[in-house]
């Protein structure tokens, strides 16, 4: 092979594109089982996999203060086996056909999965009934579980990252709103946790009423539907859905946590605010002014206190939504002794956004990014279960992810604006600094955001 | 599940092409997905870094992305971003990666952009964007080794396992000291050196038309002149197949548990014997059957975690990782003694672990390879280490080969007391730079 065919390139500009393929959201067949499960199956061929996802009303945002970790520790505890395969016999059964169980908890919901080759299919899906339907949380697992439990949350406090997120949240939300705990639960919470507590749990909230089975893969919809049936259509059990969830602020106005960790090198940075639930009619526009923000490489904070300043190696914002007003925010570790300038910086970025909006280009840019990137994130059976999962947890339309880049190319410069200035309240901002208080502590006060509260680290 | 049974799993398309300035491609059409995937490795990493300009390949690959002479700074994630596409790159031992995953109507705009900054990033460079750069790398050392528990054990664990004049003994990410002395000579001489299209391999994997894909790699790519031939790497590479003993460091520092790290030398990626070690390493630690997690984690509880790692390397050996989470009050020596049981007792290995292995191994393989992206990435990789991309397609029946005598013999040859470097973690007051331990 050479060169020699090859006429002169101008390499000016970027080369025109070509013509632009389709790309289709896989199309979701919706059945309900008579004990109220709701099938949803996708056919994926693309690779002789399939992906098995049990959906329920089961997450952490149900619970008190005082059992919080329970729906973690509780889809934790799966792996303790079932009255017929001990937990080491399930973990073999699992990894004997390549495959592993998945159990993913959150706010509001609780998934538990498993993807496998497609020809081994009713035998995962037997194991997924069986670890599921047929747990027996045996003592000595749940107080080993416990006891992992613990040591996670004394990992993530001496993780500066994390614990930044999670003095973040509790700064933010009153302590009546869950949102203002750590996911897994606190300490003091987890210690109190045990078998009774996961038994009762996952009897009242581990029932098919509510709850979704998705199937995505390389299966034929008929075949799927009947290994379902059979394995999961004698599942029972109701449980009444959890109330829905107010959130309030810890305070009003502007104010600057300091967590004291002393030495630090660094400091974690979040600055936030109390955002959007994911019901919200703005999601679309908030995804746009998100991306021109802090939500893309190319965003404002980005090109900012990256590219220009060099401050940090990455900063980002994000909407967290849940069922109730998940958090916004921004995030970015920074030199300790630039850490009030890269705050100021940031919020600069923040309150002009807000103040003059984004540019049409920008906006151009950002739905150009979305659209473009959303098949990107659908290649792999899990993915696509994701995203079915994801309407089934917020009950949203059958087609949302078919309609998801209309949506997106159908935001308008002034409406990603419009939704920005009624989302975020720049007078109502939370900054979180995790780091080296002797460093950080009078500078920050001299950017006069507000009262600067100092507390020592865990 | 048969071992025996042949395996048609795996069938990734390949065709392969040079140009006659050197550059290696290798084409894998799949149009399922209207994507593509740009994949791009230059041989060229850490293990290259002359002393003093430890980090530099690394800081390096942060500069191909402050524009070329066509681009502008910002411009190419601009364009790649507006494409609808992702991008990134990774500097690791042997090779630095570059890649875009877009909606396959923007290929050429990858294509451009790859070659604009393979042939022409020089004329882009300025004192400024390095010095720009130089901050982000340091803060990124920042954050990932310096401010976060354990961050630093790759480092560490390196020099252990590693003598000092071998190009494996220091981390990827450099020194902060070295960071900050790069200049921009060290940039032209860099790209001079390596950058070259003769070592590189690009690999495109997902929704194109091959010949139409090809004029337009030969469009852009062909005009970019060959480079001399790679220089041999620095220090010493001719060393021992086992470390040779029991070397060990213990930290005392901000971490919340006590964790012991092991790491021995096993053969190379390219070497006989490299299945084995995978294998091997899948029956130890990997998933919740294996017996590191069954012994220590589920029965004697005596750790919150394990983990076993190959790390896949070029020179001289590979890297074969465990680690062993305690709980806040265990003790260091009852984790390293329950880890070495574990490993002593490797000979009693089973016919029903070699099947575990390599089911585990198709499911991941299989998973792996549904990205375009993870694909063009892994024919990459056994184009730049084995000159074979279709090499991926055997991967499955390479572990299934593994067989129970050469898993035994493994473990004696490589698992014993003179192949370990253990690097202990413990919780307490942080040692001050220059205090005795």
């Amino acid at each position: 092979m050479t060169g020699r065919d090859v006429s002169p390139v101008d390499r000016s500009s970027p080369p025109e594109s070509g013509s632009v393929r389709s790309f289709d959201f896989p199309p979701i067949l919706s059945s309900d089982l008579a004990n109220g499960l709701g099938l949803r199956i996708a056919r994926m061929t693309r690779a002789p996999l399939v992906t098995m996802a049990v959906v329920m009303d089961a997450g952490e945002a149900a619970l008190p203060d005082r059992s919080a970790g329970l729906a973690v520790l509780t889809g934790e505890a799966l792996e303790g086996g079932s009255e017929k395969l001990s937990g080491l016999e399930l973990a073999d059964a699992l990894e004997g056909i390549g495959s592993g169980l998945s159990v993913r908890t959150g706010w509001d919901a609780t998934i538990v999965s498993l993807t496998c080759l497609a020809d081994r299919m009713e035998e995962g899906m037997s194991l997924l009934a069986e670890a599921l339907l047929r747990s027996s949380f045996p003592e000595e697992e749940i107080d080993r579980l416990r006891r992992q439990r613990l040591a996670v949350i004394r990992q993530r406090q001496m993780d500066p990252g994390s614990l930044a997120d999670d003095a973040a949240a509790d700064f933010i939300y009153s302590e009546s709103v869950p949102y203002h705990r750590p996911l897994g639960g606190t300490q003091e919470s987890v210690e109190s946790l045990g078998r009774e507590e996961a038994r009762a749990f996952a009897e009242e909230r581990f029932t098919p009423s509510g709850a979704g089975f998705v199937v995505v893969g390389d299966v034929e919809v008929s075949e799927a539907r009947s290994l379902v049936e059979t394995h999961f259509g004698g599942w029972a059990g109701k449980g009444t859905p959890p109330g829905a969830i107010t959130a309030t602020p810890r305070f009003e106005g502007r104010r600057v946590l300091v967590m004291d960790r002393p030495g630090s090198v660094q400091s974690e940075v979040r600055i936030g605010q109390i955002g959007i639930s994911r019901a919200t009619p703005l999601f679309f526009p908030l995804k746009i002014f998100n991306a021109v923000l802090g939500g893309a490489f190319t965003s404002r904070l980005m090109l900012n206190l990256r590219e220009k300043q060099g401050f940090t190696y990455g900063v980002r914002s994000r909407f967290s939504p849940r069922k109730g007003p998940g958090p916004f925010g921004i995030s970015m570790a920074v030199a300790t002794e630039v850490t009030a300038t890269a705050v100021r910086e940031a919020l600069t970025e923040l309150e002009g956004l807000l103040e003059a909006g984004p540019t049409e280009g920008e906006v151009e840019r950002a739905r150009d990014y979305i659209a473009g990137v959303f098949p990107l994130a659908l290649e792999t059976t899990g993915q696509v279960a994701a995203r079915i999962s994801e309407i089934q947890v917020y009950g949203l339309p059958l087609d949302f992810f078919s309609t998801y880049r209309d949506e997106i190319r159908g935001v308008s410069t002034s409406s990603a604006h419009e939704a920005g200035r009624a989302t975020i309240n720049p007078a109502e901002l939370a900054v979180i600094v995790v780091g080296d208080a002797e460093g950080v502590v009078g500078p920050l006060e001299e950017l006069g955001l507000g009262p600067v509260e100092v507390v020592s680290g865990p | 599940m048969n071992r025996e049974e042949e395996g048609t799993l795996l069938n990734v398309p390949v065709e392969r092409h040079r140009l006659s300035n050197g550059l290696r491609i290798t084409l894998s059409m799949d149009r399922s997905v209207p994507i593509v995937a740009v994949n791009l490795w230059y041989g060229v990493g850490s293990r290259n870094e002359r002393p003093g300009r430890t980090g530099f390949a690394h800081l390096f690959e942060h500069m191909m992305f402050q524009g070329s002479a066509n681009v502008p700074k910002n411009r190419h994630f601009e364009l790649v971003e507006q494409a609808g596409g992702t991008l990134n790159a990774s500097t690791w031992f042997d090779r630095t990666n570059y890649y875009e995953t877009l909606p396959s109507h923007h290929l050429e705009l990858a294509l451009w952009l790859e070659s604009d900054r393979m042939g022409w990033m020089l004329p882009a460079m300025t004192q400024e964007k390095l010095e720009n750069q130089q901050g982000v790398v340091k803060n990124e050392r920042k954050e990932r080794y310096d401010n976060q528990p354990y961050g630093d054990w790759d480092e560490r664990m390196q020099a252990l396992v590693f003598p000092s004049d071998h190009p494996y003994h220091h981390s990827v990410i450099g020194s902060m000291e070295d960071i900050g002395a790069a200049t921009l000579e060290d940039v032209a001489e860099f790209f001079q050196t390596f950058y070259v299209p003769n070592n590189a391999v690009l690999t495109l994997a997902g929704d194109f038309d091959p010949g139409h894909a090809l004029r337009s790699i030969e469009r852009y790519f062909s005009e970019i002149p060959q480079g001399a031939p790679i220089p041999p790497l620095p220090g010493n590479q001719q060393i021992s197949s086992v470390i040779g003993g029991v070397v060990e460091e213990e930290v005392v520092g901000n971490v919340p548990l006590p964790r012991v790290y092991l790491g021995l030398r096993v053969p190379r990626l390219v070497a006989e014997g490299f299945h084995t070690a995978d294998v091997a390493a899948t029956v130890l630690g990997g998933g919740k059957a294996s017996r590191l997690h069954r012994s220590l984690v589920r029965e004697k509880r005596v750790a919150k975690d394990v983990l076993a790692y190959l790390f896949p390397l070029q020179t001289s050996a590979s890297l074969l990782l465990f680690w062993v989470t305690g709980y806040p009050d265990s003790d260091p020596d009852t984790l390293r003694a329950a880890l070495l049981e574990e490993l002593d007792g490797l000979e009693s290995v089973t016919d029903e672990e070699l099947d575990r292995a390599v089911a585990l191994t198709e499911t991941h393989l299989v998973r792996s390879i549904q990205q375009v992206g993870t694909r063009a990435d892994l024919l990459s990789m056994f184009d730049q280490s084995f000159d074979d991309p279709g090499r991926l397609n055997g991967e499955v029946e390479r572990v299934r080969a593994v067989t129970l005598g050469q898993v035994r013999e493994f473990g004696e040859r490589f698992l014993g007391p003179d192949n370990r470097a253990f690097l202990t973690y413990l919780p307490g007051e942080v040692q001050e730079p220059g205090e005795d331990q």
